[in-house]
């Protein structure tokens, strides 16, 4: 009867020790086994693993890639621009024992010193070159060098830095500012480059209408004038044909032809004298005779 | 660590109700394969047996311990959905990775399964302000769609994937555009920085094995800072009126030509039309000419001397006369010649200004003075 009462009991208790002498170890794992705060083991493939309840400890560590960025921060380039540069750093921790010496296996102060390390780098790398070959270059590049280093420090901590890459390179505001109004300047650079532009073709396309106008006319009135001058040459020669068949009469004709139509109108005032042929018989009616 | 954690929350025995019979039968016999490898491998601590040897409550403890064992049997059916892959470790271990379906693994604690779905197409939109290499600044909209391809990569070995392709994209835009000049990145560049990106961004995924595949980086915006937008769209207005001022001079020229064409047929009208009527004009005359002189030449004296009256006739007869008598008087006349004019002028009131004239002293030569000061007699004889 005790027996059977205590047995639910026991199969609790075997499943709580059994359960204290089992530990898992996850494919995102890395772990440790302690022997009363020693380090016994470090390598454990993902799976099942036994310890001894109370005498052994484990704990674990992330196997993952894991990622530290560092706010923007101010570095000074070659020519001691000021550049705000951001950058994250991933890493691994490949040696969990290092990892847990160095840092007491706290991530936070561990991602912490991995910064201050490669930041050094970084702010290195930037004082050797200009703002435009920072910029530029191959953000690889830049940090393959530093890179070399900081693995190496890296190391003592148990770490392996995967990679660093720099995300933002900006100039600070004061320095925008000044991009933004040189660029302003060549907007208005190109803006007035334009319009120049325009009023040139502009001017052309008027000035040679206007020549074409010109020429047009002018050569519409050599050909007009051409075309008069044949006019009256030929009406001269008719004339002439016509009046030198008896000039004497000619020029009879033609002045009495001027007279009338150059006088007589209604507003001329003549002055005569009563001695011309036209009144030679008004007084002395048989002048003729 | 209970069966429903790696699901969506559904009740895994229901499902395995829901599914029709002719996949249970396989499904048994594959758990029963594994139990038996699992036993096999020497960990059989955890079936829950039921004390045999008692007479009064084996039935029953019996029973209750069969219907616990497969209830919790049970707990490992899962499901797959077509998207999806399922990875399954054991005590923490990658075992396997399941195709989609419905499955069974080895219930908790000893198998868990993860599902990862590997064919739906994520976006994720970036915007930032980056350095050209001309030292200018830009403000790119960048769209990165990617995929979790391969799952069990993307489950095990990269904390925060989502969050590493992040900054992974941003990195990999800010150095292509960190390479390439303004011009190139506004104008023609986008396509082909989009290419070099989305490359980038695949690289490092790969170097970190992330298992994420990029299946498309599109550059969707590439603009300038609103602070220079003013200035940029100044630019583009003065595009527009260069283009509109070429156009203005164009109908210009468009105006001026055509009509300068018009001008210079209408003076060669005119030219033309001058010389037909000189050319008549003189016709016309000299065949007058001719066919009088012939007259005369029959008549001479007589022709001549009516013609001359007539004409003289034709002319006194309309004008304002004086008549002098230079034989019989004095050196000095005078007329009031304005007077004379005014006359004429109040009669028709349309002539033109009226001059006083101071006639001249007929001298005894003189035949007959004429005083034509009118502007009228002027234009007749102009026009002929």
């Amino acid at each position: 009867m005790n027996i059977r009462a205590l047995l639910p009991f026991g199969i609790l208790l075997l499943a709580w020790i059994a359960s204290m002498s089992m530990f898992t170890v996850d494919e995102r794992e890395l772990a440790i086994k302690f022997r009363l705060g020693k380090i016994i083991q470090t390598e454990f493939e993902p799976g099942l693993h036994f310890k001894v309840p109370f005498i052994n400890d484990v704990r674990k560590y992330p196997r993952q890639v894991l990622t530290q960025s560092n706010p923007q921060e101010l570095f000074l380039t070659l020519e001691k621009k000021n550049l705000f540069v951001d950058f994250f750093v991933k890493w691994r921790i490949v040696d969990v024992g290092a990892y847990y010496r160095a840092t007491r296996g706290d991530e936070l102060l561990a991602a912490q010193r991995l910064i201050e390390i490669v930041k050094d780098g970084v702010r290195s790398e930037f004082a050797k070159r200009t703002v435009p070959q920072a910029v530029t270059a191959e953000r690889r590049e830049l940090l393959d060098d530093m890179l070399a280093s900081a693995r190496k420090n890296a190391l003592t901590l148990g770490i392996e830095v995967v990679d660093v890459r720099v995300k933002r390179t900006e100039f600070p505001e004061q320095v925008s500012d000044s991009v933004f109004d040189r660029m302003r300047q060549e907007r208005a650079r190109t803006a007035s480059e334009l319009r120049a532009q325009g009023a040139e073709a502009a001017e052309q396309i008027r000035a040679e209408a206007d020549r074409q106008r010109t020429v047009t006319l002018a050569e519409a009135y050599r050909e007009a004038e051409k075309v008069r001058g044949a006019g009256d040459a030929e009406a001269a020669q008719i004339y002439a044909e016509a009046y030198r068949k008896d000039p004497e009469f000619f020029a009879f004709y033609r002045s009495i032809q001027a007279y009338r139509r150059s006088l007589g109108k209604e507003s001329d005032l003549l002055v005569l004298d009563k001695d011309s042929e036209f009144f030679r018989y008004m007084e002395r009616p048989d002048a003729g005779r | 660590m209970a069966w429903n954690e790696s699901g969506n929350g559904k009740n895994p025995w229901d499902r395995g109700r829901n599914d029709g019979p002719p996949d249970l039968d396989k499904i048994v016999r594959d758990w029963q394969q594994r139990l038996s490898t699992f036993f096999r491998g020497g960990r059989g601590g955890q079936r829950p047996a039921g004390p045999a040897g008692n007479p009064i409550n084996a039935p029953l403890l019996g029973l209750v311990a069969i219907v616990v064992g497969v209830i919790w049997l049970a707990t490992g059916f899962y499901r797959v959905d077509a998207a999806e892959r399922g990875v399954v470790t054991r005590f923490g271990m990658y075992q396997t990775s399941t195709e989609p379906g419905l499955r069974w693994h080895l219930p908790w604690p000893i198998e868990r399964v993860e599902r990862v779905n590997i064919n739906e197409v994520v976006p994720f939109k970036l915007q930032t302000r980056m350095l050209t290499a001309d030292e200018n600044i830009v403000v790119v909209d960048l769209v990165v769609q990617y995929r979790r391809a391969d799952p069990v990569q993307y489950l095990f070995n990269v904390r925060d994937p989502e969050a590493t392709l992040q900054d992974i994209s941003e990195s990999a835009i800010r150095e292509v555009i960190g390479k390439n000049k303004l011009d190139f990145v506004l104008l023609e560049g986008r396509t082909e920085i989009a290419v070099q990106t989305e490359k980038l961004i695949q690289q490092t995924l790969d170097e970190y094995q992330t298992g994420m595949f990029v299946t498309k980086v599109n550059l969707q915006d590439a603009n300038f800072p609103s602070q220079v937008e003013a200035a940029v769209q100044d630019a583009i207005k003065a595009r527009e009126d260069k283009e509109r001022v070429s156009f203005e001079a164009q109908a210009y020229a468009n105006d001026v030509i055509p009509r300068a064409r018009g001008e210079a047929v209408r003076r060669q009208q005119d030219s033309e039309g001058y010389r037909a009527r000189v050319v008549a004009d003189a016709q016309g005359e000299a065949s007058r000419f001719t066919q009088l002189l012939a007259q005369y030449q029959k008549a001479p004296e007589v022709t001549r001397r009516r013609l001359y009256l007539e004409a003289m006739e034709d002319i006194y007869a309309n004008s304002s006369k004086v008549l002098v008598d230079t034989a019989k008087g004095s050196n000095l006349i005078y007329l009031p010649v304005d007077k004379i004019l005014e006359q004429n002028q109040n009669r028709r009131p349309a002539a033109g200004p009226n001059q006083p004239v101071q006639a001249p002293a007929a001298s005894a030569a003189a035949e007959a003075s004429t005083v034509t000061r009118d502007r009228e007699d002027r234009r007749t004889r102009e026009a002929r």
